[in-house]
């Protein structure tokens, strides 16, 4: 676990206060300060999404009002696996969950999420409604869109379908863990919709015969577009920005069929040791300052109205008026229900 | 004094006194391993619903699913196929090595034996993304090749069968030569010298006596190599990559990727009791063979 805090060590806030509630006691006078928050465990992926946590919402915002934020970091499936694990348990061991909305779903249909009491998140008002779940608050979001080197790739694709196309042959390179995001485009691009990807699969199976690569991870796909080995795919338009900044010739194209977004956010567990001082890392985590900065570091763009982002910032990581009108959100009851038969698939068939 | 040792050496007491040494260990055996194991086989009885991941039952259904279906099976030959080879490797790497330590009088014998020790200070993913370096298409070897002219395009090293060999026979080695040392350490040169002395040659000699004497260490060792490459996890992710499935990788899988807890235990309980049957079986046919 990352530790964030000023000094002052949960110990030292124990000792102070009991010492503070004895003095109070007697002259029947608490300081706001004694007041404080506590400590507030934040579940989140590792590398710059936890040091960005820290950065622009930990350190500026929760630190200063006397608030101890850890993270508990690690991968997303190992996240979920511990908060099933702790279900039975009267406590757990954290405050908020970082996860993508369609894992937020799952994890509030196996009854673990805490509704969340928007009365105490003040800035939830300039919430985007699509990012204000019962169970959840969304964060960041971005959109699925194609990535493809104009020197190997000569013709700009337009669609899913130009993209996830057998005739790329080795050029084509595919994610394994976007595996759901993966099948939802070549559905789209084969006529399947959110709630059907049984169109998509004979589209994948013909462009693994062509010989399209089969990549970990988004950063080994990162690393085959800057080597050349890759000229085409699909990814999050935010990491796409990231990979531009760092040296990858690659162009972005929003495809007609229509944009996936990919949204993340934060639940809180049920069984949360601090359920208040959660719903204030929230309120914090939609400060319009901690949005900004998000925008600018991550390329991410942000979850509520009232942040102020630089014209140019907006151009690189947003969406136009005609591209806003094609971003579609996933069906969630859709992945839950099927992403295990998906990914049976997706192991069995197209990687086996 | 006197007393007090007839009190010690009293049956009963004596009971009591093993019991008390034996019981601290076995509670950590109980609460670390029985435990869990138990608990793990009742979830490999219970069936899998997406939205509340288990629902107590006392069903076959995940090990007839893993049995009747050939990809599944096909992972486990494949990771057994693997681990046999990656252990007949090691050994047979490891005599050699194991022998020149046990038998060297250097005074540099105790570097020799940290730098065999050395790897096992790095971590498996570590020494896996060593080899994601060497093995890249723009890693060292390739660069290697292209350079020379051998070859014009790189060649796929990485996520393949052989990338994981390589892998995890440099993982298993270590293990194999210092159990293997230890063993040849305890056999007398003198025996040695007197089958050579009798005429026998280097191989006679290795065949009919190191061999045999230094028999309590090749299965050790073949054992150990065997289980570690069986459950290798960080090796096959890393250099196997998503087409190369093994069962370690397989289990966590089921666990953490799709939350199917009855499933990943089912598998994990084949992938133990392969294991376990495997070794006691080549273990007794090796003790068989050479006690004869």
């Amino acid at each position: 676990m990352d530790k964030h805090d000023s000094g002052i060590t949960r110990r030292r806030l124990l000792k102070a206060t009991g010492a503070l509630a004895g003095v109070s006691a007697m002259s029947g006078f608490t300081p706001a300060w004694a007041q404080s928050g506590g400590r507030v465990v934040v579940g989140t992926w590792g590398g710059d999404y936890s040091k960005l946590l820290a950065k622009n919402i930990d350190t500026p915002l929760l630190v200063p009002k006397k608030y101890e934020v850890v993270h508990d970091i690690g991968g997303d499936s190992e996240r979920r696996a511990k908060m099933r694990a702790e279900a039975r348990l009267p406590r757990g061991t954290s405050d908020l969950q970082g996860l993508s909305a369609p894992q937020m779903y799952e994890m509030n249909e196996a009854g673990l999420c805490l509704p969340i009491d928007y009365a105490k998140i003040p800035n939830a008002q300039y919430l985007l409604t699509q990012m204000r779940y019962p169970y959840g608050v969304g964060h960041i979001y971005s959109g699925k869109v194609i990535l493809y080197n104009p020197k190997l790739i000569t013709t700009p694709p337009t669609s899913f379908a130009d993209a996830i196309d057998p005739k790329h042959g080795g050029k084509l390179g595919i994610i394994d863990i976007q595996y759901p995001y993966t099948m939802m485009a070549a559905a789209l691009g084969s006529g399947g919709s959110m709630t059907n990807y049984e169109p998509g699969k004979e589209r994948l199976l013909a462009c693994r015969k062509a010989g399209a690569k089969i990549l970990p991870t988004n950063e080994a796909m990162a690393q085959a577009l800057q080597n050349e080995e890759v000229g085409i795919c699909i990814m999050w338009k935010a990491r796409a920005v990231q990979w531009q900044k760092a040296g990858a010739k690659v162009d972005t194209v929003a495809p007609k069929e229509g944009i996936p977004l990919y949204i993340s956010g934060f639940v809180i567990p049920k069984n949360a040791p601090n359920k208040d001082a959660a719903h204030f890392w929230l309120n914090e985590m939609l400060q319009p300052s901690a949005q900004e900065a998000f925008a600018e570091d991550m390329g991410y763009n942000g979850s509520v109205t009232n942040a102020k982002i630089p014209p140019e910032t907006e151009k690189r990581i947003g969406f136009n008026a005609d591209e806003r009108k094609r971003l579609i959100d996933l069906d969630y009851g859709y992945l839950a229900k099927n992403d295990a038969a998906l990914k049976e698939w997706w192991d069995k068939s197209f990687k086996g | 004094m006197g007393s007090a040792t007839a009190r010690l050496e009293r049956p009963g007491t004596q009971a009591w006194t093993a019991a008390a040494m034996i019981a601290p260990a076995s509670i950590v055996v109980m609460i670390g391993i029985v435990l869990p194991v138990a608990i793990l086989f009742r979830y490999s009885l219970n069936q899998f619903t997406p939205a509340k991941v288990m629902v107590d039952a006392v069903t076959l259904e995940n090990y007839v699913k893993f049995f009747t279906d050939p990809f599944y099976r096909a992972i486990l030959f494949r990771t057994i196929r693997v681990a046999a080879l990656c252990t007949a490797i090691c050994v047979v790497l490891a005599f050699p090595m194991a022998y020149c330590l046990a038998r060297t009088r250097s005074r540099f014998k105790n570097l020799l034996l940290m730098a065999v020790i050395l790897p096992l200070f790095v971590g498996n993913a570590v020494r896996a993304a060593g080899w994601m370096v060497l093995f890249g298409n723009r890693g060292f070897i390739n660069s290697m090749l292209i350079g020379l002219g051998i070859t014009r395009e790189p060649l796929q090293i990485m996520y393949t069968e052989f990338a994981v060999v390589v892998g995890v026979i440099a993982v298993n080695l270590p293990f194999v030569v210092l159990t293997l040392q230890a063993v040849l350490e305890g056999i007398d040169r003198a025996v040695e010298e007197a089958a050579l002395g009798l005429g026998a040659g280097p191989w006679r000699t290795f065949r009919h006596v190191i061999l045999p004497l230094a028999m309590p260490g090749v299965i050790a060792g073949t054992i150990l190599s065997f289980i570690l490459a069986m459950n290798a996890y960080a090796t096959p992710v890393l250099l196997g990559g998503p087409t190369f499935q093994m069962m370690g990788p397989t289990v966590y899988n089921q666990f953490a990727g799709l939350s199917n807890w009855p499933f990943g235990a089912a598998l994990a309980f084949v992938l133990m009791t392969a294991t376990l049957l495997l070794t006691v079986t080549s273990n007794w046919m090796a003790q068989a063979r050479y006690r004869r």
